[in-house]
């Protein structure tokens, strides 16, 4: 099973986050929600239409722009435009002034008459991001939307998804960078193995992890002595076997010297060490016991 | 609505962008008909047609009207085929054969009553040379038949009065016309007229070999054209174009109609340059220019669902392509887009004419020969609508499994 008991409700104006690693199931529930895939149970509703009983009404609300580049090639900018607005139901003037307007918004409109294939990979990107929000659609998703784009372009991507927020639009934004989804979504569910592993806004989630940072220390190490000595240092031992161990503790950084010196009279040896203060990075690895882009 | 125009303008502007693999298409046919050409139709050797004969006569006489035809020169021209009478008017239709000879029952007894007797001969209008040499050597032996009726009536028509002649009957008859031929000896031989026979000009014999494999190429083409449209749907896979299009509101069957309507239009535009060139530039009489246009249309559009089809069934573009040209090549071969079916085995060709393409090329010589009207267009514009829309509702069903 891809996901499972997957549940959350996201709000016009909002831009929610589902993040996780690859694999976690993003993909899929994008796929359960935009009518590629049809879930085994459950149920999903766009704008309260069900998107198996009521698809075409759920698929006109949505907007779509999906992790891989998927635009007519031999097309330009322009008439792949104008073939995705003619998908949306679009046509004459409104379509023509769309066009122009989204052409503007993403910096394409001196090159619209192009073909695709001559684009560089960010200026693909943000005609695939185009193409999604050309028909002003009341739910968009965007599955990976900045996977290998350039920083300028990256840039500019988010500010385009921060303005159709605030247009109104919800926006279900699937990701594995924390940073990104730290600065851009206002609630986010985290994902591990098909699963809703945490949720809720920024500051819940970082609440869940309290004021504490999260220490890794990788070496050797025998598990049984160097849990017992770090009951002293009043850390949280999230994971620990002979090559690893991961502690939760506040004020790491001060206790580090008396963390060596207690692993050294156990006989461990430190040979690496990653002190990470609060972030959703370190609530996902105090979660899984791994880190988000492995 | 929006959505079918957007798709048509799409696929015109792809298909548009793209003219050499249009001209590969057309290309790859123009060329094996062009080798084609030269190996047959550049020599001095004589044309080779087909004579259909219906002798529902059998007798003696109506042997020796038939065996007219079978002895050289004619024989290395001519092959001789024997049929009922309406299945040559049915082969006739479909442009099989360059005449067909009908040799009523009665015949001999007329003949020999000296009563009026009637031979039958239809003639394929898409043909030049032939037809009208079967035609000038039935007017010669019919010319012949009657001044042997006048020179030896009375002994022919003793035979004529008994069933089963006797040996003093026979006898008689034999010296009769044993001193009729000897009377005729002075005109016969040595013969006061030399007559030679010179098969005619080279451009004569090219326009008839162009009759014969242009529409196979036409054809060839269609199939080309039709093989890579279809192939195009995993380039719409592999883009991911076909995936984002299921999350619109619009239907893979619009997208595949959009694909179906664009491919006739460019059809429309390469069968009317076919078509047309046939008949001006190749100079083959071809009766109905609309009729035969809008045949080639039809058949490219149905050849293009049968093949999107097979398409969409393979697991994968490789397949696709692999598995596409399984089918299109053999089809080319037996169903008469390769070689023409007039140049076949019997055997071959019955089977070709079964085959998808090789039904449309019949069907199409028919309409150039003008043996075809607009009720044949339309009976089988149904019957390729019927399975057409059986195809694109399978496929369109189909194509949800691509995304």
């Amino acid at each position: 099973m891809a996901v499972d008991s997957v549940s959350f409700a996201a709000h016009p104006g909002e831009i929610f986050g589902l993040l996780g690693p690859n694999g976690a199931g993003k993909t899929t529930t994008i796929g359960c929600i935009s009518g590629l895939l049809t879930p085994s149970a459950g149920r999903v509703k766009v704008m309260g239409h069900d998107v198996v009983r009521e698809g075409t009404a759920a698929r006109a609300k949505l907007g779509v722009v999906p992790q891989e580049i998927a635009l007519y090639e031999d097309l330009s900018a322009h008439e792949n435009l104008a073939y995705w607005g003619g998908a949306q139901g679009m046509r004459n003037s409104r379509l023509r002034e769309r066009i122009q307007q989204v052409l503007e918004l993403t910096g394409l409109q001196d090159r619209t008459r192009e073909p695709v294939k001559q684009f560089s990979g960010g200026m693909k990107r943000r005609l695939n991001f185009a193409c999604g929000i050309l028909h002003s659609p009341k739910v968009l998703l965007l599955d990976e939307p900045t996977v290998g784009v350039d920083p300028q372009s990256r840039v500019r991507l988010l500010d385009l998804v921060r303005g159709e927020a605030r247009s109104g639009t919800c926006v279900l934004y699937t990701t594995h960078y924390m940073e990104e989804a730290e600065a851009l979504c206002d609630h986010l569910a985290i994902m591990d193995h098909g699963k809703v592993i945490a949720a809720g806004t920024l500051a819940e989630l970082r609440s869940m992890l309290g004021e504490r940072d999260l220490l890794r220390l990788t070496g050797v190490f025998a598990p049984q002595s160097a849990r017992a000595a770090m009951q002293q240092m009043d850390a949280e031992i999230l994971q620990v076997d002979e090559s690893l161990l991961l502690l939760s503790l506040a004020g790491a950084s001060q206790k580090l010297p008396a963390i060596f010196a207690a692993l050294a009279g156990v006989g461990a040896d430190v040979r690496g060490t990653t002190l990470t203060q609060p972030s959703l990075e370190s609530l996902f690895i105090k979660l899984t016991g791994k880190e988000l882009r492995e | 609505m929006p959505f079918l125009l957007a798709a048509i303008k799409k696929d015109l502007r792809r298909l548009g962008r793209d003219p050499l693999a249009l001209a590969i298409s057309f290309g790859i046919p123009l060329v094996i008909v062009t080798l084609i050409t030269l190996v047959f139709g550049g020599g001095q050797s004589a044309p080779q047609g087909r004579l259909l004969v219906a002798d529902e006569d059998g007798t003696l006489l109506s042997q020796a009207l038939t065996s007219a035809f079978s002895r050289e020169p004619l024989s290395k021209m001519l092959v001789l085929e024997t049929t009922g009478r309406e299945e040559g008017r049915r082969r006739m239709d479909r442009g099989d054969a360059s005449a067909l000879l009908i040799v009523p029952k009665g015949f001999q007894e007329a003949f020999l009553q000296n009563q009026p007797a009637q031979l039958q001969l239809v003639t394929n209008p898409a043909q030049e040379i032939l037809p009208n040499i079967v035609e000038e050597t039935l007017s010669i032996v019919v010319d012949g038949g009657f001044y042997l009726q006048r020179q030896a009536a009375i002994p022919l028509r003793a035979i004529a009065a008994e069933k089963t002649p006797s040996d003093d009957t026979v006898a008689r008859v034999s010296v009769a016309l044993n001193r009729l031929g000897r009377s005729l000896t002075k005109y016969l031989n040595p013969p006061l007229i030399d007559l030679e026979l010179h098969v005619a000009a080279a451009k004569r014999e090219n326009q008839n070999v162009a009759a014969l494999f242009l529409p196979a190429m036409l054809f060839m083409g269609l199939l080309f054209v039709a093989n890579a449209h279809a192939l195009d749907i995993w380039k719409e896979q592999s883009w991911g174009t076909l995936r984002r299009l299921a999350t619109t509101p619009v239907s893979m069957g619009a997208l595949l109609g959009g694909r179906v309507i664009s491919l006739a239009v460019i059809l429309s535009g390469l069968a009317l340059v076919g078509v047309a060139g046939m008949r001006w530039f190749a100079h083959v009489a071809v009766a109905s220019v609309s009729l035969a246009t809008l045949w080639v249309v039809l058949s490219g559009t149905a050849f293009y669902l049968f093949l999107v089809t097979i398409a969409v069934h393979a697991p994968g573009p490789r397949a696709a392509n692999v598995i596409g040209n399984l089918v299109v090549f053999p089809l080319s071969l037996v169903g008469g887009s390769f070689f023409p079916f007039e140049m076949m085995p019997d055997w071959m060709a019955s089977i070709g004419r079964l085959t998808p393409n090789g039904w449309a090329v019949t069907e199409f010589k028919a309409f150039v020969a003008g043996s075809a009207h607009m009720q044949d267009l339309l009976a089988g514009a149904a019957f390729m609508a019927a399975v057409g829309t059986l195809l694109f509702l399978w496929t369109s069903r189909r194509m949800r499994k691509l995304v």
